[in-house]
């Protein structure tokens, strides 16, 4: 594992201790990560709502952070979690995509269409995929943010973007 | 092809990644980073650009004068006009700390809250600008709609009324004004906190809670309650005191096990034997936790409430009551 920069596990003890500025610090590091992980998830119309979500979660769980050095797996993990919740409160359509996809301008629509095929992926690909095709982030990043291995994440984002090829080149030729 | 670009984006670009990368690009966060004040990260040089943009716009098109100012001290406004086709930009302006908006009847307004959230000024409305930029934002709305999508953490935009003070929870909401200064808040993402005279209210999403002038803010209830309860609480609120025994007996008769969130703010604003019919019908509805007696509730042990708080599965009270910090010592 990659560890995080040393200013992030600063930045979380403060945050642990009170300090709002290093919180809001380290929302506008990990508010990607966390978008990612719930686009992943979750109807893409609900994803903002639940990045402030797992955000408020995070703030008042802050004193049970007992190793700052973890806080974006610790994070990370609040965002599965919370998504995983938000299917347990209701019965809710899982891939979202024929809710993200009506009303969508022209120019989303094949946006929409990849990330509903990223969806139909197995989850360990899923979430490596989204946080480098949508949220930018390079490999090492994931890995550093996330907690996995740079090794795992490799190998996920390989095989996932293999699928997806193939995924996307017979949804092109049906 | 190597995978090097999909693992960091090093190497020659693999066509295809980079192309799934231009799709998706609309799907990434949007959400600017929070507006606090040791992040250091506003992009001050934009944002003077857009300043002497909007500035000179506004003195073409109005004839105001408007001094140059840092983007701490204002915000961004854009004024929308309805048409039979739908809106229409009608003009880009700053509105600085001090000065009022106001909109017309078929008129609105966008106004970006620095980095940390938008607001929506509807027809007839009449707000000030308190304050812009760190620690927070502050408006004071005389009358009106004033619909607010917040993305910072807690604590950080704060609406005055003159009958309470809304303060931002990370949330959406619409706060309403009418020209006697009673307000009406809707949460539809969130939570807010509503404050008057050491009163506080806590409104979650689906919530809502009125607020008169000269009075505490009132119980909030959530908008599927039943009407019954709603008018009950209205009485417990706003209405005369001789009213007030039957509208207690009413609201705790028509509360179902959801309304726990009215009834446990019922529980710190009733006295004697009301508090103690409260008591009883929560512990209905919610059994109160162990360690949450009945002799401490009455007592008005805050550890206590905020126990059974935590077992309404409503959210912590640790986190809700930060927002109080960030009260300045006048908010009342």
């Amino acid at each position: 594992m990659v560890p995080p920069a040393p200013e992030e596990a600063t930045l979380a003890r403060a945050a642990r201790e009170g300090d709002r500025a290093a919180f809001g610090e380290l929302y506008a590091r990990y508010a990607r990560m966390v978008h990612g992980i719930l686009l992943a998830r979750v109807p893409r119309s609900e994803v903002d709502d639940l990045v402030q979500d797992v955000f408020l979660l995070a703030l008042r769980r802050l004193d049970g952070l007992r190793n700052p050095d973890a806080f974006g797996p610790w994070l990370a993990m609040i965002t599965r979690h919370r998504a995983a919740d938000h299917f347990r409160r209701g019965p809710r359509e899982t891939s979202g995509l024929p809710e993200d996809l009506r009303g969508a301008p022209p120019t989303e629509g094949e946006a929409i269409a990849v990330l509903a095929a990223i969806r139909r992926l197995p989850e360990a690909y899923r979430e490596p995929l989204i946080l480098r095709l949508v949220e930018g982030m390079t490999g090492p990043e994931i890995a550093a943010r996330t907690g996995l291995t740079p090794g795992s994440v490799r190998v996920n984002l390989h095989r996932g973007m293999q699928m997806l090829r193939a995924q996307l080149g017979r949804e092109v030729a049906s | 092809m190597s995978d090097d670009y999909l693992w960091d984006g090093a190497g020659r670009p693999d066509p295809e990644v980079a192309h799934l990368e231009r799709v998706l690009f609309p799907l990434r966060s949007q959400r600017p980073a929070p507006d606090l004040p040791a992040a250091g990260r506003r992009p001050l040089g934009g944002r003077l650009a857009a300043l002497a943009a909007a500035a000179a716009f506004l003195l073409a098109v109005s004839g105001l004068w408007l001094a140059r100012v840092g983007p701490e001290s204002s915000w961004e406004v854009t004024r929308l006009t309805s048409t039979p086709s739908g809106e229409t930009v009608a003009g880009v302006e700053r509105l600085r700390v001090g000065q009022w908006l106001e909109t017309g009847r078929t008129s609105s307004a966008r106004l970006a809250i620095g980095t940390i959230g938008q607001v929506e000024a509807g027809p007839d409305t009449r707000l000030r600008l308190v304050d812009a930029g760190a620690p927070s934002h502050r408006v004071a709305l005389a009358r009106g709609v004033l619909h607010a999508r917040i993305w910072a953490p807690p604590g950080r935009f704060f609406v005055d009324t003159p009958s309470a003070v809304a303060v931002d929870l990370g949330c959406e909401y619409t706060l309403t004004v009418d020209e006697t200064g009673a307000g009406l808040l809707r949460v539809s993402s969130g939570w807010v906190g509503l404050e008057h005279g050491g009163r506080e209210s806590f409104v979650p999403r689906g919530a809502a809670c009125a607020s008169r002038p000269g009075h505490a803010p009132g119980t909030p209830y959530y908008e599927d309650a039943a009407a019954e309860l709603k008018r009950a609480l209205a009485d417990v609120d706003f209405g005369p005191a001789v009213a007030r025994p039957e509208a207690v007996r009413s609201a705790l008769a028509s509360a179902r096990r959801e309304d726990a969130l009215s009834l446990w703010h019922l529980l710190t604003r009733l006295d004697g034997d009301e508090r103690a019919a409260a008591y009883d019908r929560l512990a209905q509805l919610v059994a109160p936790p162990e360690g949450v007696t009945r002799e401490g509730v009455l007592a008005g042990d805050r550890r206590m409430l905020d126990r059974w708080w935590e077992a309404l599965g409503l959210g912590s009270a640790g986190w809700w009551r930060l927002w109080l910090t960030h009260l300045p010592p006048d908010a009342s």
